[in-house]
């Protein structure tokens, strides 16, 4: 006679389960221990009240500075965005495993998307504003160089993705390697690249405030000197100007895209036989315009610019020098204090934003508020709209100077992102199962919690830890503007030309990252 | 001297023998179609012809080249000579009809070309006249994706027509398709192989519809040949033997 028993939990998917206990308790303590709760922020209420007083009204500066600035600001976005997608086209061909000539040609490209990556921008831009002074050059290559990391690997994932049979019929037609790409792989993959480079542009922008406080020129760079000099008046209505330009921006590149990617579906036939080029209907004469337009605009970024092919090859000499100065590391002492505040940052931030986010997602998605769904996802649409810097610095100037700061500004952020990935993998269960429930005369809310949340559970722990791996490194950014943590080492090291610390500062909060991504790989295999 | 000659090509994958010890020839200006079941290894044999594979053992000849040895300028230029119909069309979704045809001139034109108004004048004007032949001219400007089967099939026919090939290599052409498009398109197969004495290979696997629309036929089984015979020489009882008895009780 057999004995039943229940079947035994894999030791694995214990440990995972402890470990994620283990997280969510590290997390809950640390949000503790920053003293994030109702006492501080009732203090800080009366901040708030004292911040209105001196940040209204606001003073913006004169309209040609204005201009002037913001001209700077785009101009230097909009010349990154391109160097970056310049050079991503020419990694992905050999980065994606089905164009790529040689398998040693495929690792060695995909290690430059990787290393772009591991590298933030602030680093590149301390390290690229000693090279070549204040300027545009400096903030340029280090978003261009660092949104390879992005741009390179979706570039060539999109060639992995495309439909090999198009390309086959190119080659069977006598096609050569080059022609065989361009007519059979770039259509197919022109969409993504479009769409991709445009998102890459709403990023970059963002970004470039931050790194106005490492000394690259534009509205970022005034935001820095007007906080620095406790002029909240000018410093928030800068603040405002770039949340108004992120908007435009992001209409702006939504338009484009939607008129570049919708196919023009209903096409006259041509009007005489013979015709060889089609006739200018309203969808191609949009098209082209908007094709004449981004021309424009990247040519004016880079006269507006202002290289100097000159100096640019003249400072690359000290190329070597520069390099020399981020070399050894320098550890100085409270550097590893400085990073353990930075991972509480992020622990907090990342329990704050999963606890406003989980809700607000599950009720932007379609299969659980049917009714509701349109107004969260536009809320969580809006909350991605700002810079968490901008966040950061309202919060910076309500809670004062610390950490606190940066916590609420990443968890509040947090909803934009985590918001929308959890509405997505609740919508993205298999409907039969929660059907299969309502025929049995479930109600809604057992539905919910008895077939969409446990089909939908192990996606959440995914894009919670891949939030945590986010908030990491955007809580040492954070740090530039004086929202606590190692990042404001990062800033006093590169005003103080101690680079060896920024090469420590660099260190440390990779190999955190690091670790968290093998952290959340084991976790993701072991937790379904 | 023969358009396509196979001589004992066998092809493995792995330990997969998809054909084995194959010999044939293939007459210039003759239509011919290759018959089996899917996986009987007749889409490998057409891909030999192009130098989309190349032979394990023995030797594929085309146009009097020796396709397996042939390399860079060399194969790219048979290529060309050579147009090729594929099952799922292969047209590039996001491009107009004219610019998919247009590709078919690659092949003699230098450099790659992005965009309708790249390619020279001529060819536009030669692509249209394949479309016109098609009967796709009122389509030309639109989205290949927006065409139905049928219509894709044909503009893929036009875009091997803009190749000016010798050769049409046809690989299973309407397994996608409808009846009446099937029928159209065979049709229209048919009918530009008379009109520009194009030597035809296609592989089916309907038998009825290779009797009467080939001048040969060559059956495969599992990567051999097990009938070869002028299609008017051959009855529907005889043609079906090659699917041995064990397809006939699946297809009854």
């Amino acid at each position: 006679m057999t004995v039943r028993t229940l079947a035994r939990p894999r030791t694995g998917s214990v440990a995972g389960t402890l470990a994620l206990l283990a997280l969510l308790a590290l997390a809950a303590w640390a949000f503790a221990d920053l003293r994030i709760n109702v006492a501080t922020l009732a203090d800080s209420a009366s901040n708030a009240v004292d911040f209105a007083g001196r940040m209204f009204p606001l003073d913006f500066p004169p309209a040609g500075e204005l201009l002037r600035l913001t001209g700077q600001t785009m101009s230097i976005v909009v010349c990154a965005t391109l160097l970056s997608v310049v050079i991503s086209v020419v990694l992905a061909v050999p980065a994606a495993g089905n164009t790529t000539p040689h398998r040693g040609a495929r690792f060695t490209s995909r290690a430059l998307i990787v290393a772009a990556r591991a590298v933030p921008d602030v680093v590149l831009a301390i390290g690229f504003f000693r090279l070549f002074g204040f300027g545009a050059t400096a903030g340029v290559l280090a978003m261009g160089l660092h949104s390879v990391g992005m741009v390179g690997k979706l570039y060539a994932d999109s060639i992995e993705q495309i439909d090999e049979g198009p390309r086959a019929a190119v080659r069977a037609g006598g096609a050569a390697g080059g022609q065989e790409l361009v007519a059979g792989v770039l259509p197919q993959v022109l969409p993504a690249f479009v769409a991709t480079a445009l998102h890459r542009l709403d990023i970059n922008l963002r970004i470039s405030v931050v790194l106005g406080f490492v000394g690259v020129d534009g509205l970022g760079y005034a935001i820095a000197t007007s906080l620095r000099e406790l002029d909240y008046r000018r410093g928030m209505a800068l603040a405002l100007v770039v949340l108004i330009l992120c908007v435009l921006v992001e209409l702006l590149s939504g338009a484009m895209r939607k008129a570049l990617l919708r196919p023009g579906v209903t096409v006259p036939p041509p009007r005489r036989a013979g015709q060889i080029s089609p006739q200018w209907t309203t969808s191609r004469i949009r098209k082209t315009g908007y094709a004449v337009l981004t021309a424009i605009i990247v040519l004016a970024s880079i006269w507006g610019a202002g290289f100097s092919v000159t100096r640019f090859f003249g400072s690359l000499g000290d190329l070597g020098h520069t390099l020399g100065l981020f070399l050894p590391p320098e550890f100085i002492p409270g550097l590893l204090a400085d990073l353990w505040t930075t991972v509480k940052i992020a622990l907090a931030a990342t329990l704050i934003g999963a606890v406003l986010a989980v809700p607000v997602g599950a009720l932007a998605a379609r299969n659980v508020a049917p009714s509701a769904a349109r107004y969260f996802r536009l809320l969580i649409v809006c909350v991605r709209g700002i810079p968490e810097l901008i966040l950061a610095i309202v919060f910076v100037v309500i809670t004062g100077l610390g950490p606190v700061a940066g916590a609420l500004a990443l968890g509040v952020g947090a909803v934009g992102l985590l918001g929308k990935l959890v509405a997505d993998s609740l919508e993205e269960v298999d409907a039969g199962v929660e059907q299969a429930l309502r025929a049995t005369g479930a109600s809604r809310w057992q539905v919910f919690f008895s077939a969409t949340l446990p089909q939908a559970a192990p996606a959440f722990v995914a894009h919670v830890l891949y939030q945590l791996d986010t908030n990491i490194r955007s809580a040492t950014l954070l740090g530039i503007v004086g929202a606590g943590g190692i990042g404001f080492q990062l800033l006093n090291a590169s005003r103080v030309v101690e680079f060896g610390v920024v090469t420590a500062v660099l260190l440390l909060v990779f190999g955190t990252v690091l670790l968290v991504e093998l952290l959340a790989v084991w976790l993701r295999r072991v937790v379904r | 001297m023969s358009a396509v000659r196979f001589e004992g090509v066998t092809k493995r994958f792995g330990r997969t023998v998809a054909l084995d010890d194959v010999t044939f020839d293939v007459a210039p200006g003759e239509v011919l179609v290759l018959l089996g079941l899917s996986g009987s290894g007749k889409s490998t044999l057409l891909r030999h012809v192009d130098g989309l594979h190349t032979p394990t053992g023995g030797r594929v000849h085309a146009l009097g080249t020796d396709v397996g040895r042939a390399r860079g300028g060399k194969l790219r230029d048979l290529r060309r000579r050579i147009g090729f119909v594929f099952q799922q069309f292969h047209l590039v979704g996001s491009l107009s009809v004219l610019e998919n045809v247009c590709t078919g001139a690659l092949g003699r034109l230098r450099g790659p070309r992005l965009g309708l108004l790249s390619y020279p004048r001529a060819v536009r004007v030669e692509a249209l006249e394949h479309l016109e032949r098609v009967g796709l001219a009122p389509q030309a400007f639109q989205r290949a994706d927006t065409l139905s089967g049928g219509q894709q099939q044909r503009a893929a026919v036009a875009r091997a027509l803009m190749q000016r090939p010798e050769i049409l290599l046809a690989d299973e052409p309407v397994a996608s398709l409808d009846p009446e498009s099937s029928a159209q398109v065979m049709r229209l197969i048919r009918e530009i192989a008379g009109e520009r004495n194009l030597t035809v290979l296609c592989s089916l696997h309907q038998v009825e519809l290779a009797l009467s629309w080939a001048d040969r036929i060559v059956g495969l089984r599992a990567g051999r040949v097990v009938l070869n015979e002028p299609a008017h020489t051959l009855d529907h009882g005889a043609a079906t033997a090659i699917y041995g008895t064990g397809a006939l009780a699946a297809a009854a």
